[in-house]
């Protein structure tokens, strides 16, 4: 399990655990630390966190599994997350996501085969002023068009490679 | 306490009931899930609307979150909450398979009783159903998540009331999975209990799987035999065989719940070897000439050798009826009194528990209403399971554990532990008892003891011993004053360990008995469901007595180990085939009565196939009879229960409500001994060096009953050493380790678990039946012993 | 025009210290460890008429009035920064520009209750704000504003941001303590409320970002002030106000508390996109019952929204154009709060599912009378029963259909088919 997190990373996850009330607190933070190291939390990771924490895994996957931005089985290098709320529907976010189907050249839920992106679903970002909205990875995109969405797609495809 | 009107009827009940509690005393059961006596209310299933006419709160609500009030109008048939009930269980119903002709809860299933209840009938919905895959969870339960209404039961049933913490709820919104991380078997000792306490086919009983519809079977009340607590269960039987027990509720003791040793330790009833025929010398013989044989023989020894050449043993496994019997057998040859119990440290420690006066005795009820509980020599995962879940609940409400054991006592709820060497208990005890001041190291224990307001002290007679359990006793009584009462309660080996002890009063032991077989001058030894072979500590020189009698005869439904040397072997009934009365370790009468008779199991007879095409005027196997039936006989009395319990009850005051008691119902406790406690002396213990070796009772293998139960196979530990670390380190054993035990005559090789939360110094051996480690016995005191190492892991 | 919340910000823009400090920022907290009694502040809060900006619209004072501020042992403030009600970003907008006034708002109210530990739950994706809260949250330490002896009082607070994974249900409040403590966030049942026990069982209060950055201006400017800035007479302060939908000009204004939708759609939002027509809004976030055009003079405000049968909620404004066809937007919300549903209670985790099923059904042409009527018994049914609010409030917009639409229901199930172009939100499912 020591590849899910660094012995560094371990160690600063620790002291932060000590300083809270209860440990359980950062269950979110460590499972999101599991994530951004290795993309996605697997079994292992749970039990890691489960460690972590002082708990059993079923009660860190009780959690994790309530959360839908907390991937409990692989994705691709990116996780797209296109909103599908109210503000972005009346802007077209339907077409969007039909294209992002179309050249992604899967349904909701799949990873490319190069194993770039996930597609998948979000409600509400925040971002209804410039619906229609999506996340890659960390970063939010507004105001999304067939052509913008290509161009996005093509740069972020390009820096996975990079 | 608020009186309101429900269904213009009017009832009072006491402050803190929830309304839906309310119509349940009028008899008015409004549908409802997530509602459970036990388990309280959540508000989660939304089924148990009553529409609120009058009073502090108004309109449509939940009836289970809301606490009854004076002056509420409350009606259940108002057509609103009846159509919203529909509804919830439309919805409820959405998913569900309808798979009810395949589901093992099909006839007891609250879901379906609810639907009809609810009036729903037609599902409008015609959209996709959601479905799941299942998981493993072991040996026990089988899972079916289809079928699951999202009531949430099983998480509080598992993770609150139980500690659990491997099955729980994962996911959200409508794709919500009760299950565990991963596949593998339920760790907690009571997760048996889902299985009653899921309202659906989702948890159902794995081993009992498809074998009988719910209608089919014969159930009654009765008394589980797997330990002295005596649970209230409902044991299940059809085709002349024992299929399940599920937990029956007796609020003084289990509430609703029991223990997988409980509830899975049923099998030995339909044991394959079990004896079923009466056999002189191995040859099938009438009952009534065994019944003559035994009589004739007995006189013939007696007018040969004397009244003091015959022997009868009862034990704390047969009811107080058959072993009172075996008194008026005794007595009607001229023998010596029975001797009660093969084990004579443990026969003394129960009956120094019977001397408790009755108002001091704790029941569960009280253990989980206590705010402090004192844990002196007692392990009760492995000596009286249901104890572990009652003191689970003081600590949900705020209680405190204080352990003191040289054993790594564990509970599912939070405890102070410290470790003790044996005579550390004996001397905190008596130090107690007597108001002594108590080593530094205990001082935390003296403080919470003073600021306790429901204190109970808990101790085991296997470690605590005679001595122990005076001190534990008369400590109780030492520190219970006007302002607060001190209860105690005492760990017995067996079911009914408490009324043979109490029939044993001062009567011989069975160490008299072994010395009085070995010097020769016993012929005979008459065995009541006992199995000296299998519990008696001192083997040899049992063995060299045993040679020397002239004749051996057996009660027993078990296929033991002294029933295969008998002369004459008597098949009796198991509890759930006959009538009779168990006495708990507080002094509980509890009557039981016959669930289903005896017979070879249709699945032997037939293999499992259609039943046999030969017929019989006769049931096969039909012939053990009720152990006390057959002794009433013999003594030439009516066969007839009532009377010998009120025969009994004038004889013995202390069980004067002995005739009144009902197979249902919650018991009755006997009455307190005339005499004062008696008061420990000063305990000075001597320094040892060497190791000592303490054999201990284990969740699954100890209990004899049980060990016979296959459902259990799967869970029943292999032999192993529990060393201290510190100890390990010392002699360079490291956990997994091959090492061998010597101590006495005996050397063993073990694998080595270790641990640090143990008294140092000590070397525990479980005690697992129909292995190795069976001549361990627990109940005596530590002996000296050697580790080495022998491989490593 | 009065700014408060939205005085310092300019785009792409996040005030520091120094600016904060420079425009009037931490004088009240300076006034209040100097000259104010925590009494005094609640008081002041409480006459400012503030409700709670997190949807409820509760009385804020009233809310801290209910406080055991002098029970001994721990105590906590809770600032909510869920914001996931679609069509609400007025949180995110005013901790991107001034997340000070966060901080500001929360050492005061703690004064004012005497707590000395205050967590912010902010969702994951609030990114930007995280950022901007750290470091604000260690600028304000280091100017000695927050932390042991805050201006060399004898009053400490520390604050804590703890993050969320991201759940509608976050932001029910019970739900929220429960996530924070590392729970499943489901919510809890009230009584107890979270001012009797809350955060680890202890007393706590709860209120929305926005809610708590008006503490400063309250005790600077004072309740009177605050109260008369308001546009109708029942009303106080000023309101972030999210415009969003199907509008030419979209973003998050400060406005003071009751401007009419019409001047809302029309001066502020640019009127209705493509030259088409305002056929509806959300007044005040998803779950609020829609309004028509006939109610464009409306004020947004919570009394006279409750008047037409709808709610301010969070105050994001989402506006749907003629070409809108109801039953498909209100299975799009259905389809969120469905999503969004905890699980764990009947009438929405089920129910939901189920009011989805049955607007497919009208929206595909396949809808019968009877299931009309069904929709209207399922809105009768999860009305008000369910465990917490969300279920209610996912109901808002089926009830604002069946009350203002009927017949464009309706005339799916008569024409067999979506009478209006803009239908396609079945191809998603
Ligand atoms: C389903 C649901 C979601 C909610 N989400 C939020 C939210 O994201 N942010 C928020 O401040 N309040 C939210 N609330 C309201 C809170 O429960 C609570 O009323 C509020 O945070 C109190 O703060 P206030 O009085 O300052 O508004 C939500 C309520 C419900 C029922
Ligand atoms: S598994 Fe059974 S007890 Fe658990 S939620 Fe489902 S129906 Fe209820
Ligand atoms: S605790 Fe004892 S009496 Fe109760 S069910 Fe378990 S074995 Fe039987
Ligand atoms: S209404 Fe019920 S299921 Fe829905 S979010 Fe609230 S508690 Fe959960
Ligand atoms: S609705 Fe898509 S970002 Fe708010
Ligand atoms: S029984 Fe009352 S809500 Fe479930």
């Amino acid at each position: 399990m020591a590849e899910l997190l660094s012995a560094e990373e371990i160690i600063e996850l620790k002291g932060q655990i000590a300083a809270v009330h209860e440990p359980r607190e950062l269950i979110i933070e460590v499972l999101q630390a599991v994530q951004k190291s290795h993309g996605w939390v697997p079994d292992a990771g749970v039990k890691l966190a489960a460690e972590l924490l002082g708990l059993s895994p079923l009660q860190v996957d009780e959690v994790a599994t309530f959360y839908d931005k907390i991937y409990r089985s692989p994705v691709g290098r990116k996780v797209i997350h296109v909103c599908d709320s109210i503000c972005c529907w009346t802007r077209g976010t339907e077409l969007v996501y039909r294209h992002l189907q179309q050249v992604l050249g899967i349904v909701p839920g799949e990873t490319t085969s190069d194993g770039c992106f996930t597609l998948l679903p979000t409600c509400c970002l925040g971002a209804c002023d410039k619906s229609p909205a999506m996340r890659i990875g960390d970063r939010l995109y507004g105001e999304l068009t067939v052509e913008r969405v290509n161009t996005i797609l093509a740069d972020e495809r390009q820096e996975t490679e990079a | 306490m608020p009186t309101l009107i429900i269904d213009n009827q009017s009832v009072t009940v006491p402050e803190g009931t929830n309304v839906l509690e309310a119509a349940q005393q009028l008899g008015i059961v409004v549908p409802h899930f997530c509602y459970h006596e036990a388990l309280g209310a959540v508000g989660a299933c939304r089924l148990c609307a009553m529409l609120f006419i009058d009073g502090p709160v108004k309109g449509m609500q939940m009836s289970c979150m809301v606490e009854a009030k004076d002056g509420m109008v409350v009606s259940t048939e108002a057509p609103e909450a009846v159509a919203y009930r529909g509804q919830v269980i439309e919805w409820l119903m959405l998913n569900h398979p309808h798979d009810c002709p395949v589901c093992d809860e099909g006839g007891e299933c609250q879901l379906q009783d609810m639907t009809v209840a609810s009036g729903h009938s037609v599902r409008r919905y015609t959209g996709k159903k959601r479905t799941y895959l299942n998981q493993d969870l072991g040996p026990f339960i089988h899972h079916e998540m289809n079928r699951c209404i999202q009531c949430y039961r099983c998480v509080r049933t598992y993770q609150d009331y139980c500690g659990g913490t491997d099955y729980g709820v994962l996911g959200s919104n409508q794709r919500l999975y009760f299950g565990r991380f991963q596949d593998g078997p339920l760790e907690s000792p009571f997760a048996g209990n889902l299985i009653d306490l899921c309202p659906t086919g989702v948890l159902t009983n794995k081993p009992y799987r498809f074998t009988s519809r719910f209608w089919d079977l014969q159930e009654a009340p009765s008394v589980c035999p797997h330990c002295s607590l005596g649970c209230a269960t409902i044991p299940g039987a059809r085709f002349r065989e024992l299929q399940r027990v599920r937990s029956g509720n007796n609020p003084e003791i289990n509430g609703c719940f029991i223990c997988d040793r409980g509830r899975f330790g049923y099998d030995y009833v339909n044991h394959s070897d079990r004896p079923r025929t009466p056999l002189l010398h191995g040859e099938e013989i009438p009952w009534n000439e065994a019944l003559e044989t035994l009589l004739q023989r007995l006189t013939k020894l007696i007018e040969c050798h004397g009244s003091d050449s015959i022997a009868l043993l009862g034990s704390g496994r047969a009811s107080l009826e058959a072993n009172y019997l075996l008194q008026r057998l005794s007595e009607q040859l001229g023998s010596a009194a029975p001797v009660y119990g093969s084990h004579a440290g443990r026969d003394r420690a129960a009956r120094a528990a019977t001397t408790l006066p009755t108002e001091l005795s704790a029941s569960l009820a009280d253990v989980r209403n206590s705010d402090l509980i004192l844990l002196t020599g007692a392990d009760p995962l492995a000596e009286g399971p249901m104890l572990a879940l009652a003191i689970r609940q003081a600590v949900r409400n705020g209680g405190r554990v204080m352990i003191c054991d040289p054993r790594p006592v564990e509970l599912p709820c939070s405890t102070e532990y410290l470790a003790c060497q044996p005579q550390e208990l004996l001397q905190l005890l008596s130090a107690l008892s007597l108001g002594e001041t108590l080593p530094t190291k205990l001082q935390p224990l003296v403080e919470a003891l003073q600021l306790a307001q429901r204190p109970v002290l808990i101790g085991g007679g296997d470690l605590l011993g005679a001595e122990g359990t005076t001190a534990l006793l008369a400590a109780a009584q030492k520190l219970n004053s006007e302002d607060r009462s001190c209860l105690a309660m005492v760990l017995l080996p067996e079911a009914n360990s408490f009324g043979a002890a109490l029939l044993a009063a001062d009567g011989p032991d069975f160490e008299q008995l072994l010395a009085d077989m070995a010097s020769g001058r016993i012929k005979a030894l008459v065995c009541l469901e006992a199995d000296p072979l299998t519990d008696c500590p001192d083997r040899q020189q049992l063995l060299q007595g045993l040679e020397q009698l002239d004749f051996l005869a057996v009660f027993d439904h078990l296929p033991s180990l002294i029933a295969a040397k008998a002369d004459l072997l008597l098949p009796t009934t198991a509890l759930a085939e006959g009538a009779g009365t168990l006495i708990n370790n507080e002094g509980r009468m509890q009557a039981f009565a016959p669930v289903f008779s005896p017979g070879q199991p249709l699945r032997i007879t037939s293999q499992g196939n259609h039943p046999p095409r030969s017929f019989s005027t006769t049931t096969p196997g039909a012939l053990p009879c009720q152990a006390w039936a057959l002794l009433a006989k013999l003594c030439d009395l009516p066969v007839d229960l009532a009377k010998i319990r009120r025969e009994l009850a004038t004889q013995e005051p202390r069980l004067a409500g002995l005739p009144d008691l009902l197979a249902e119902g919650s018991g009755q406790r006997i009455q307190s001994a005339d005499k004062p406690l008696s008061q420990p002396h000063a305990l000075i213990t001597e320094q040892v060096d060497a190791l000592q070796l303490l054999a201990c009772e284990t969740l699954y293998g100890s209990e004899v009953l049980s060990a016979h139960s296959s459902p259990l196979d799967p869970v029943r530990p292999q032999p192993y050493l529990l060393l201290h670390e510190l100890d390990a380190d010392r002699l360079g054993i490291a956990a997994g380790d091959l090492v061998r035990l010597s101590a006495g005559e005996i050397q063993l090789t073990l694998p080595a678990q270790l641990s640090d939360r143990m008294a140092a110094g000590v070397v525990i051996v479980p005690h697992l039946r129909r292995t190795e480690l069976e001549s361990f016995y627990p109940g005596q005191p530590s002996q000296p012993c050697r580790v080495e190492k022998v491989s490593a892991l | 025009m009065s700014q408060l919340l939205f005085k310092n910000r300019r785009p792409n823009h996040t005030v520091l210290l120094d600016e904060y400090r420079q425009n009037g920022g931490y004088q009240g907290l300076e006034k209040a460890l100097r000259e104010l009694q925590p009494a005094q502040i609640r008081d002041e809060v409480k006459a400012s008429g503030l409700r709670g900006r997190g949807g409820a619209g509760f009385s804020t004072g009233l809310k801290w009035s209910f406080f055991p501020f002098d029970a001994p042992g721990d105590k906590y403030l809770v600032c909510n920064g869920d914001e996931m009600e679609p069509g609400t970003f007025k949180d995110r907008a005013l901790l991107e520009a001034d997340p000070h006034q966060l901080v500001e708002g929360m050492v005061l109210s703690a004064y004012a209750l005497n707590i000395t530990t205050g967590y912010i739950f902010l969702r994951y994706a609030y990114d930007q704000c995280y950022a901007n809260l750290q470091r604000a949250i260690a600028e304000a330490k280091q100017a000695g504003l927050l932390g042991r002896n805050i201006l060399g009082s004898d009053f400490s607070f520390e604050l804590h941001v703890h993050r969320s994974a991201g759940r509608y249900i976050c932001g029910e409040e019970t739900a929220l303590l429960n996530g924070l403590e590392g729970k499943r966030p489901n919510p809890r049942s009230k009584p107890p409320f979270p001012a009797i026990k809350g955060l680890f069982a202890k007393p706590t209060v709860l209120n929305n970002i926005e809610t708590l950055a008006n503490i400063p201006h309250i005790v600077n400017g004072g309740a009177q002030w605050f109260s008369d800035l308001a546009l109708t007479e029942e009303g106080a302060g000023t309101k972030l106000y999210g415009l969003a939908g199907h509008l030419n000009n979209r973003g998050c204004v400060e406005l003071p508390m009751g401007v009419t939708i019409g001047e809302l759609v029309e001066e502020h939002g640019g009127g209705v996109w493509q030259g088409r027509k305002f056929k509806a809004c959300l007044p005040g976030g998803a779950s609020t019952p829609y309004l028509t055009a006939a109610h464009l003079d409306v004020a947004m405000d919570y009394v006279p929204l409750e008047a037409v049968k709808t709610r301010l909620g969070t105050g994001g404004l989402v506006v749907f154009d003629d070409q809108t066809c109801m039953v498909a937007a209100t299975l799009n919300l259905m389809r969120f709060f469905a999503r969004e549903s905890c699980g764990w209670c009947t009438p929405c985790r089920d129910g939901l599912p189920m009011v989805c099923w049955v607007l497919e059904k009208i929206e595909s042409g396949q809808g019968t009378v009877d299931d009309v009527a069904m929709l209207r018994e399922l809105l009768g049914h999860i009305n008000g029963r369910s465990f917490c609010a969300l279920a209610l409030g996912a109901m808002g917009p089926v009830d604002g259909l069946l009350r203002l639409f009927e017949e464009e229901v309706l005339d799916h199930v008569k024409k067999g088919r979506c009478p209006l172009p803009r239908n396609s939100s079945l191809k998603e499912s």
